[in-house]
């Protein structure tokens, strides 16, 4: 299939969105600006801008602990976000959900999810009801490689190809659950190697390669939407900071070797480098890029120091069903 | 000393392929259990070194586990690319190894060719077009491979030349050589991508070397209209487009495409062809390398491939010359050594 042009800069600037949030809130940690646990995104934008790159709006999908990068894919505000993290009343979730819960159904964004393999049951029950309705939606369930040793994972798997629901899985394998390398918690190398388990096809694909990303995610896309049921992508990818924030505690659970190859392999360069190549852009439009949102980023930042923290009596608002006749 | 090398690719047969089409997913596990049946016999067959490549999955290393026979797993790098079978099929060059199984599809056999460009192969089909290699089990690939290396059965008597297509590349800043051993397939795109070629439209020139009506992928257009097996001189050349011809072809496992061919040339062994302008090569069916609108590709099909082992007429020779025997029994059932 060919990639349009517009769909490689739709691409490109899903992916410098996210380095760009995802930077900025370092920044801001670091410096104590931004309270709670941060996981950020940086080395993995091809994978979340790949597959949210091949979905309607009114697709759905859940997300993880590390979820910013999945919510700027699927079209989010910045300044909503930013004022999330720093937990402003402004925020998506008002300011209540932080990090790890910032979600925004308008956009299909079922929910960032502290708990590991806890997004894909949730996508599952997306899948269910967009069959039920017959609505053509597709749902797609983020997760890391470390979810699939969670019991969740199985369950949402095995019920989606039990119902033949129109899911994808998008595994991103990023090589290390927190601080430990894959392969002390798995016997298995490719994740894909559960799918058939299942009873679904699993593809791997580069997951620093965005147009890989994306070619994979409009097969599986259509294959959902067509009624050909669940399938698995697994994006070999990696993640440019450490398990969380930027500095993380001083950890040694990877070389700086190792790092360094990975970025050599930098999703965003890689595509600029190829587009200039192929004559498809210039340097001096990516820049305008970078700046624009650049702006777009300090803007952000601004509004959310600049917006309230919930009101006292706001505490229990949105937290509890409100049911008439509830007490 | 007898030697044979094993090399399994971890990374074939789980491509984007399998996504839209039936074709197959070879899991580790299946990949583990053929090298091991192989090392077994190939120690069963006498085979006084078993070398395995490493690789990123460890499939060689849990392959040998727990087994009796003397197993080394070489010392090479490790990179996760094309580059730790090409550099596996070079080392066993330098082991000087009697026999070589690798398992993989089309391009994991491109790889051991560009290591090894004679190096004695028996390619097992873990891939997804499996034009080059075939489907044998592990056991009967490590007993024939065990056999030649021995010299318990000649090489001159089982290994027939295969052919390649030997490509070289003019770009604006670079000179490139290369090969390809089923086909080579010039694609209208702008990236490598998920590498698998899926989209007919973008099908500018396919030159195969083997192409028979039996194949699937891209030597698969070709095979349909004019069959080349693998063992017969020269290729075909093909040129997508209007006015000639319009044939179905399954462009991958279990999936057919209506393909409208303007021009098909046979070509003889040397036979040149060049092709100019910017396009992506597609070496054994997967996008490869970019070249520029500056660039031009001329590339021909030689019968210079590795030497292929046939399995079968190895263990027939073998079976004949009593290489399975232990011993002779006496009426009575007493068994004389030999």
């Amino acid at each position: 299939m060919s990639i349009s042009p517009d769909k490689q800069f739709d691409l490109h600037r899903r992916m410098v969105r996210i380095r760009l949030f995802e930077e900025a809130a370092g920044r801001l940690a670091e410096a104590n600006r931004l309270p709670g646990f941060l996981h950020l995104y940086v080395g993995e934008e091809a994978v979340a801008s790949g597959v949210c790159g091949a979905l309607n709006d009114d697709d759905h999908i859940t997300s993880t602990h590390r979820g910013h990068g999945h919510l700027v894919a699927k079209g989010g505000d910045f300044n909503r976000m930013m004022a999330e993290l720093m937990g402003k009343a402004t925020g998506y979730c008002k300011g209540k959900g932080g990090s790890m819960h910032i979600s925004d159904l308008s956009l299909g964004m079922l929910g960032a999810n502290g708990i590991v393999g806890a997004g894909s049951p949730i996508a599952v029950g997306a899948a269910f009801a967009n069959k039920y309705r017959k609505q053509g939606q597709v749902a797609v369930a983020f997760f890391g490689d470390g979810a699939t040793n969670i019991g969740a994972f199985h369950e949402a798997a095995n019920m989606a190809c039990a119902l033949h629901l129109p899911i994808v899985f998008a595994c991103e394998n990023n090589e290390y659950g927190e601080f430990t390398p894959r392969d002390k918690t798995m016997a298995i190398t490719d994740i894909v190697d559960r799918a058939a388990g299942y009873g679904m096809p699993g593809v791997i694909v580069d997951g620093m390669d965005v147009i890989a990303v994306h070619e994979a995610a409009l097969e599986a896309v259509e294959r959902a939407r067509t009624g050909g049921g669940p399938s698995l992508i697994e994006a070999k990818t990696y993640r440019f900071y450490n398990h969380h924030g930027v500095q993380n505690l001083g950890l040694k659970y990877r070389s700086d070797d190792e790092v360094a190859r990975w970025k050599e392999r930098d999703p965003i360069f890689t595509l600029e480098d190829r587009m200039v190549e192929n004559k498809v852009a210039t340097r001096q439009q990516f820049e305008d890029i970078w700046t624009q949102l650049r702006n777009d980023i300090d803007n952000a930042i601004k509004f959310a120091e600049e917006s309230p923290v919930p009101a006292p009596d706001q505490v229990l608002v949105d937290v509890y069903t409100q049911k008439a006749g509830a007490r | 000393m007898s030697t044979i090398g094993i090399i399994v690719n971890p990374n074939a047969g789980k491509d984007i392929r399998r996504l839209v089409t039936p074709a197959t997913h070879t899991s580790d596990v299946t990949k583990v259990g053929i090298v091991r049946r192989a090392i077994v016999a190939a120690a069963e067959a006498g085979a006084e070194r078993i070398l395995v490549a490493p690789d990123t999955h460890r499939l060689g290393e849990r392959a040998a586990e727990g087994l009796d026979a003397v197993v080394e797993i070489v010392d090479e790098p490790v990179t996760g690319s094309r580059y730790d079978t090409i550099g596996a099929a070079r080392r066993f060059w330098k082991e000087q190894a009697g026999a070589v199984i690798a398992l993989g599809g089309d391009g994991t056999s491109r790889d051991v060719a560009l290591g090894w460009p004679d190096a004695p192969l028996i390619a097992i089909s873990t891939g997804t077009n499996n034009v080059y290699p075939s489907a044998i089990d592990g056991t009967s690939a490590g007993a024939a491979a065990g056999y030649v290396a021995t010299g318990a059965v000649s090489i001159d008597l089982v290994g027939r030349r295969s052919k390649r297509i030997v490509v070289h590349i003019d770009d604006a800043d670079s000179s490139i050589d290369d090969v390809a051993l089923v086909d080579l397939a010039f694609i209208d795109a702008d990236f490598v991508g998920a590498r698998a070629v899926r989209d007919p439209h973008t099908i500018r020139a396919v030159v195969a070397a083997v192409a028979t009506p039996a194949s699937t992928g891209l030597s698969a257009i070709a095979g349909r209209i004019h069959p080349v097996d693998r063992w017969e001189t020269g290729g075909v050349f093909v040129r997508l487009g209007d006015g000639g011809r319009r044939v179905r072809v399954p462009l991958a496992p279990g999936s057919f495409t209506t393909m409208d061919v303007a021009e098909v040339r046979p070509l003889r062994d040397g036979e040149e062809v060049t092709l100019t302008g910017r396009t992506i090569l597609a070496f054994d069916g997967e996008r490869d390398r970019p070249v520029s609108p500056a660039g031009s590709v001329t590339c021909r099909v030689e019968s210079s491939g590795p030497l292929l082992i046939d399995v079968e007429n190895t263990l027939i020779r073998a079976a004949r010359d009593r290489r399975f025997d232990t011993g002779t029994l006496s009426s009575t059932g007493e068994q004389h050594g030999h």
